[in-house]
C-alpha cells in the first residue's frame, strides 16, 4: 500500500529507519517550517515594546537551559538542584574575559559567538566535574551533590575578588555586520541570536535522541542495571548526560551575560535552580516540546500574575498588601493545581492535541 | 580553653536547633520519600502562628507555644489532604514539584498578614542573665531551645521504636506495598507524617524566632539550611538528623571561630557544611545513619 | 476524572480570560514615575513601607492638586529582589515613558547604571552605595552614601573615645551593600583616622554569635560597626546581651559599643532584638517619627489619610519613600514653574540645580536636600541616634558630613 506522506493516520512504518524520522508526514514539516519562518518574520512586522522583547529573549535562553536541564533530569533521570550555578558557569566564563581584557575589548564585542561556544565548552567541563559523584550517588542523594555544587558557586562569586564579589561585571555592547548593536536593536538582536541557537540546539537534542547515546540516557534512567548488561556503560553516560546539560547550560549563560549586558550573583540562585526545575517539570520531563513550552508558560504565567495584581491594585486601592501576596500565591496555585490535574506537564496537553488531529475525524 | 569550650557549646545548642528544624524533612521523607521545599515556610508559620496568639490573642506563651503545634499539626495534615493526597503514586519530581509550589502558596498567605513584611519579636519571658559555668555561657533562650528539642527527639523516637502508630510508618517507608497487605492506610501515614512534620517545624519556628526575632526572611531561610543536616545524617533517620545537626552546628562554630578572620577568609560558616557534605557523600552515600540501598555502577 | 478535568479546564479558561482583560488601563496625559523594588523576597520588610509611602504621596499630589492640572502616575513593581525582574520593570516602564525613574537595590543600580545613562534618564536607588553614582551620572543617592555615613560613624567613634587608639570590628552584610564602606573607612584610617579596623566579619546565617562576639573580646574590640539589615544584628545583639557584653555607656572599657548605619538600625531594631537593641548608636539622615515636629506630623496625617497601620506610619523606611518621590515631584514643580516642558531632561536639570538657595527641604530629613553636578548624594548632613528604653532618640546635634 502506498502511503500518504501528507496524512497519515496510523503507524505503517515498515523499517525502523521510517519510525525514527524527525518529520512523521509532510505535514509535519510543512508547519515545522512554517513555524520557523513565522519566528523569524514577526518582528519586522509587528512592533513590540522592549519590555516584551526583553520577556521573550529571556523564554528563548530559559529554553535553551532547560535543553539541558531537560537532557539530565528528563532523559537521564538525574535531578539537578543546581542548574542556575551551571547557567552561571558560562555566565562568568564571559565576564572573567570581560575582567581580565576590559569590557570592551574585541574577542568580547566581535568575537562573541565564540566567546558563547567556549561558554558552553567550560559549562560543559564542569557539568561533567560536577556530574563525578553520580558515579557513586543516586537519587535524592545526587540532587543534593548539585545543591552542593550551587552553594559553592555562590560562595565562590561571592567572596572572590576576581569575579568582582557577585558585583555585576559589566559586558560591553556587540558589534554586528552593521556596525555596534545600539540600545534600540538591543533586544532585537539578541532575539534573533537566541532563535537561531534554540533552533540549533532544539535539532541537536531531537537528532541526539535518535542516536545510541540518546538512548543510552533513556536506557540508563529506566534502568541502569539492565543497561550495564545490554553494554552500555552507566557510569560514563550519567557523566556525559552532566557534560551536556553543563554545554546548553554554559551557552545559556552567556546568552544571559550578553543581553543583560553583564553577570551579577542575583541571577544564578538557588531560586533561581528550582524555578528552572519547575519550568522543566510543567512543561513535561523527559520530552523535547516540554522544554520549549514549560519556560513560555512559567514566564508568561509570571507576567501575567503582575498584570494580574496591578489589576487589583488599581481595582482596590490601598490594598497593595494583598497584590503583593497575589502574585505568590497566583503563582503557586496555578503550578500545585496543575501538577496535581496534569502531573505529565504541558507536553502531554500537546501529545492528546497531537493524537487528536492525527486521528481526525475518528476518535480511535 | 574557655574559648574552644564555648565553640563547643554554641555548636552543641546550635546543632540541636538545626536537628529539630531537620526533622520534620526526615519524618516526611521517612514515610513518602518526598523532599518537602517548603519546609521553611511552616517554620516560619509556627513561629507566627506563636506570636499572633502570645501578642494579638493575650495567652501566655507557653500555652501558645503548644497550642501553635497543635494548630500547624493539623495545619500540615491538611496541606497533605488537600495537595499532596491525590499525587500517591505520581513520580516522585512532580510531588517535590508540588512542594515548591505550595512554598509560593505558603508565602503569599504569609505575605497576607502582617508578618510578610514587618518585624516583631516574643515577649521576653525568660532571665536575661546568662547561665555561666567556667568561662562558657549560654543563654536560657538556647538552652529552653534545647531542652524542647531534646524533649521532643527523644519523644518522637520513642514513638517510632515502640508505638504501633511509629511502627506502621516505618513499615510503610520501608515497603509500601507490603505494608498496605497487611492493611496499614498509606494515605493515613502519609498524613500522619505531614503532621508530625509539622509539629516539629512549628516548635523548631518558635525556638527560632526566639533567638533571631520574627523577620520572615530570616525564617525561611532554615528550610534551605537543614538541606545539608538530613543528607548528612540520611534522610530517613531521626537519630542521624540528630548527630549531623550537632556535627554541622559544631562545624559551623568551629569554622567562625577559627577560619573567619583569618587568611582573608569569611562567612564559611555557611559554606562549609556544604563541601564537608559533598566529600562525606563520597564515602558514605547515604549519609551517616541511612538505611544502606548502595547500588553501584 | 473526566468531569473534573472539563472542570479544570473551564476554570483556567476563565482565568485567563480575567487575565486578558486585565492589563492595566491609563486615561489622559500624565507623568509617569516608575518605581521597582522587592515588595516580596529579600528584603520586603524594607520594600513594602517604601512602596506604600511612594504610593500614598503619589495620591496625595493628585488629590491635593500639587501639579495644577497635570497628573501624576506611579508605577510601583515587585521585583523580587531579582536584577532580572528590575530590568524588566525598567523597560516596560521606558516602554510607559516615565520621566523619573526611582530604583531599589544595590545589585541592580550597580548592574542597571549604563541603561540610567543611555536613557538619561534622573534615578534614585534606595541604596546608598557610592558605587551607583560611579557607574552613572543619572543616578542620584537620596542622603549620604555608606562611605560617608560609616566615616562619619568612625569620625564620631574617634572623637568620642578616651584611651589608647580604638579597636573596632566591623560585622557586614555578604554582598555589595555590605562591603561598600569597607575599603574607604580602611583608607580614612590610611589617612590618619586614629582607630583600627581589628575584623571585618561578613555574617551568615547564623543562630549564635557567641564565638565571635568571645574573640572580639579577647582582641580588645571596644566598637563595632555594623553595616548590614536588621535580623542579623538583632541576633548579634541578643548573644552580646546573653554574654552580659553590651556597654551601658559610649565606649565603655572591657564591654562592647554597637553603632550602625543607615540599614542597619532603627525601629526595625527595636522589633527584633527588644532589650538587647537597648544603648544601640545608629546613624541616618532622617527624622525620627517618635521625635515629633512638622515632618512627623505631615507623615502620619499621610498614613492616617490613606488608611496605613501605625507600624507603616512610624517606619523609617517610609520617611525614606516619602523622600525620594518628595524629591522628584518637588523637580516637576520647579520645571513647570519655569515653563518648561517636563521630560527627563528637565527634570535632570533640575536635580542638578537643586543646590545653594535652590535647596529642597522634606521636612522629614535632617538637612536640606542638595545635588549639584559634583555632588548627586542627597542630604548631606547625619544624625546619630541611641536606643533608650526601646526608642531612639537623638544624640548631639545634626551635623554636615560628605567623604571626599
Amino acid at each position: 500500500m502506498a502511503q500518504n506522506r501528507w496524512l497519515a493516520t496510523g503507524n505503517f512504518f515498515t523499517t525502523y529507519r521510517e519510525e525514527q524520522r524527525i518529520f512523521l508526514t509532510h505535514l509535519d514539516r510543512l508547519l515545522f517550517v512554517g513555524l520557523l519562518v513565522g519566528l523569524f518574520v514577526w518582528p519586522l512586522f509587528l512592533e513590540v515594546g522592549n519590555k516584551y522583547m526583553l520577556v521573550i529573549d529571556n523564554i528563548l535562553i530559559a529554553m535553551v537551559a532547560i535543553l539541558g536541564l531537560n537532557l539530565l533530569t528528563g532523559f537521564a533521570g538525574l535531578i539537578s538542584i543546581g542548574h542556575a550555578a551551571f547557567v552561571g558557569v558560562g555566565a562568568y566564563t564571559v565576564a572573567s574575559f570581560s575582567r581580565m581584557l576590559g569590557d570592551t575589548h574585541v574577542l568580547l564585542t566581535h568575537a562573541w559567538p565564540l566567546m558563547i561556544l567556549l561558554a558552553g565548552g567550560v559549562g560543559a567541563v564542569v557539568g561533567a566535574f560536577v556530574g563525578l559523584p553520580a558515579l557513586r550517588l543516586k537519587h535524592l542523594y545526587l540532587a543534593i551533590a548539585t545543591l552542593s555544587f550551587q552553594m559553592i558557586f555562590q560562595w565562590t562569586i561571592n567572596f572572590m575578588e576576581f569575579f568582582n564579589q557577585g558585583q555585576t561585571i559589566s559586558i560591553g555592547r556587540v558589534s554586528w555586520f552593521s556596525g555596534r548593536v545600539a540600545r534600540q536593536e538591543h533586544y532585537l538582536f539578541w532575539y534573533y541570536v537566541c532563535l537561531v541557537i534554540v533552533v540549533i540546539s532544539g535539532l541537536a537534542v531531537r537528532n541526539l535522541l535518535r542516536t545510541r547515546y540518546g538512548r543510552c540516557l533513556v536506557a540508563v534512567r529506566d534502568n541502569d542495571r539492565a543497561a550495564d548488561a545490554m553494554g552500555m556503560h552507566p557510569g560514563f553516560t550519567k557523566v556525559y548526560a552532566f557534560a551536556l546539560s553543563g554545554f546548553f547550560a554554559g551557552v545559556a549563560g552567556a546568552l544571559h551575560a550578553y543581553l543583560f549586558r553583564g553577570a551579577g550573583f542575583e541571577s544564578f540562585t538557588l531560586h533561581q535552580s528550582i524555578s528552572y526545575l519547575a519550568m522543566a517539570i510543567v512543561g513535561g520531563l523527559g520530552t523535547l516540546v516540554g522544554s520549549f513550552f514549560g519556560p513560555t508558560a512559567m514566564i508568561m504565567l509570571d507576567l501575567q500574575v503582575e498584570n494580574l495584581s496591578e489589576f487589583f491594585k488599581a481595582q482596590f486601592s490601598a490594598a497593595l498588601d494583598l497584590a503583593t501576596a497575589l502574585r505568590p500565591l497566583t503563582f503557586g496555585l496555578v503550578i500545585v493545581l496543575f501538577l496535581m490535574f496534569e502531573p505529565r506537564g504541558i507536553a502531554n496537553w500537546w501529545r492528546i492535541v497531537r493524537s487528536y488531529i492525527k486521528l481526525w475525524p475518528f476518535r480511535y | 580553653m574557655s574559648y574552644f569550650l564555648q565553640l563547643v557549646a554554641s555548636g552543641i545548642v546550635v546543632g540541636s536547633i538545626y536537628a529539630l528544624s531537620g526533622l520534620g524533612f526526615v519524618l516526611i521523607y521517612k514515610s513518602s520519600r518526598v523532599l518537602n521545599i517548603a519546609h521553611g515556610q511552616i517554620i516560619a508559620a509556627g513561629a507566627f502562628i506563636t506570636y499572633a496568639l502570645t501578642v494579638w490573642g493575650g495567652i501566655p506563651i507557653y500555652i501558645s507555644f503548644l497550642m501553635s503545634l497543635i494548630i500547624t499539626f493539623f495545619l500540615a495534615m491538611s496541606v497533605e489532604r488537600v495537595f499532596l493526597r491525590r499525587l500517591i503514586g505520581e513520580p516522585i519530581i512532580s510531588v517535590i514539584m508540588v512542594t515548591i509550589g505550595l512554598m509560593s502558596i505558603l508565602d503569599g498567605l504569609i505575605y497576607m498578614t502582617p508578618f510578610g513584611a514587618e518585624n516583631f519579636s516574643f515577649p521576653e519571658f525568660l532571665p536575661k542573665t546568662p547561665i555561666s559555668l567556667g568561662g562558657v555561657s549560654i543563654s536560657w533562650t538556647q538552652l529552653v531551645g534545647v531542652i524542647i528539642t531534646v524533649i521532643l527527639i527523644v519523644g518522637f523516637t520513642w514513638f517510632f521504636k515502640r508505638s504501633t502508630l511509629g511502627i506502621s510508618m516505618r513499615a510503610v517507608s520501608d515497603d509500601q506495598m507490603a505494608s498496605m497487605s497487611i492493611g496499614i492506610s498509606i494515605p493515613k501515614v502519609f498524613g500522619l507524617a505531614w503532621a508530625t512534620a509539622g509539629f516539629s517545624a512549628a516548635a523548631a519556628g518558635g525556638i527560632i524566632g526566639n533567638i533571631t526575632g520574627l523577620n520572615f526572611d530570616t525564617l525561611r531561610a532554615f528550610g534551605i539550611i537543614v538541606f545539608p543536616v538530613v543528607i548528612l545524617g540520611g534522610l530517613d533517620s531521626v537519630f542521624g538528623a540528630v548527630v549531623a545537626g550537632i556535627i554541622m552546628g559544631l562545624i559551623q562554630q568551629f569554622a567562625a571561630g577559627y577560619l573567619d578572620g583569618n587568611w582573608g577568609l569569611s562567612g564559611t560558616a555557611d559554606l562549609l557544611p556544604y563541601i564537608i557534605l559533598l566529600i562525606i557523600l563520597l564515602f558514605k552515600p547515604h549519609g551517616l545513619f541511612g538505611i544502606h540501598e548502595i547500588e553501584r555502577v | 476524572m473526566k468531569n473534573k478535568k472539563t472542570m479544570f479546564i473551564s476554570i483556567l479558561l476563565a482565568f485567563l480570560l480575567i487575565l486578558a482583560f486585565s492589563s492595566p488601563s491609563m486615561a489622559g496625559e500624565t507623568y509617569k514615575i516608575g518605581f521597582s523594588g522587592a515588595i516580596t523576597g529579600t528584603t520586603s520588610d524594607v520594600g513594602v513601607p517604601y512602596s506604600k509611602a511612594i504610593e500614598d504621596y503619589c495620591r496625595y499630589v493628585n488629590d491635593d492638586k500639587l501639579l495644577g492640572d497635570d497628573k501624576l502616575e506611579c508605577l510601583i513593581r515587585d521585583d523580587g529582589y531579582e536584577t532580572e525582574k528590575t530590568k524588566r520593570n525598567f523597560e516596560d516602564f521606558m516602554d510607559e515613558g516615565i520621566v523619573f525613574y526611582l530604583n531599589y537595590s544595590t545589585g541592580s543600580s550597580l548592574a542597571m547604571g549604563k541603561d540610567f545613562d543611555e536613557e538619561k534618564i534622573p534615578t534614585i536607588t534606595a541604596s546608598y552605595h557610592a558605587g551607583n553614582l560611579a557607574v552613572s551620572n543619572y543616578a542620584f543617592l537620596p542622603i549620604v552614601s555608606y562611605t560617608s555615613q560609616a566615616i562619619a560613624l568612625a569620625e564620631y567613634l574617634v572623637a568620642n573615645h578616651k584611651g589608647d587608639t580604638a579597636q573596632v570590628a566591623m560585622f557586614i552584610h555578604p554582598s555589595a551593600f555590605g562591603r561598600a564602606p569597607v575599603e574607604d573607612l580602611q583608607k580614612a584610617i590610611a589617612g590618619g583616622l586614629k582607630m583600627d579596623i581589628v575584623e571585618v566579619v561578613e555574617h551568615g546565617k547564623d543562630l549564635d554569635n557567641t564565638a565571635m562576639l568571645q574573640r572580639w573580646m579577647n582582641k580588645k574590640v571596644q566598637y563595632v560597626i555594623c553595616q548590614t539589615v536588621q535580623p542579623p544584628v538583632a541576633t548579634m545583639l541578643k548573644s552580646a546581651q546573653g554574654l552580659g557584653v553590651i556597654a551601658g555607656t559610649y565606649g565603655e572599657a572591657g564591654k562592647l559599643t554597637f553603632l550602625g548605619l543607615h540599614y542597619a538600625g532603627g525601629p526595625d531594631l527595636v522589633a527584633l532584638a527588644g532589650s538587647a537593641a537597648e544603648g544601640f548608636f545608629w546613624t541616618t539622615s532622617y527624622k525620627l517619627m517618635t521625635e515629633g515636629g512638622a515632618g512627623t506630623d505631615a507623615q502620619h496625617a499621610l498614613a492616617k489619610r490613606y488608611g496605613r497601620d501605625e507600624a507603616t506610619a512610624n517606619s523609617q523606611n517610609y520617611t525614606n519613600g516619602v523622600q525620594v518621590i518628595q524629591i522628584a515631584v518637588e523637580t516637576m514643580i520647579r520645571a513647570k514653574a519655569k515653563g518648561k516642558k517636563i521630560t527627563r531632561q528637565a527634570l535632570y536639570e533640575e536635580m542638578l540645580a537643586m543646590n545653594g538657595y535652590n535647596a529642597y527641604y522634606p521636612l522629614t530629613t535632617v538637612g536640606p536636600v542638595t545635588y549639584s553636578k559634583t555632588d548627586r548624594q542627597g542630604v548631606d548632613m547625619l544624625q546619630l541616634y541611641r536606643c533608650q528604653n526601646g526608642v531612639f532618640r537623638p544624640v548631639g546635634l545634626p551635623f554636615a558630613f560628605t567623604a571626599k
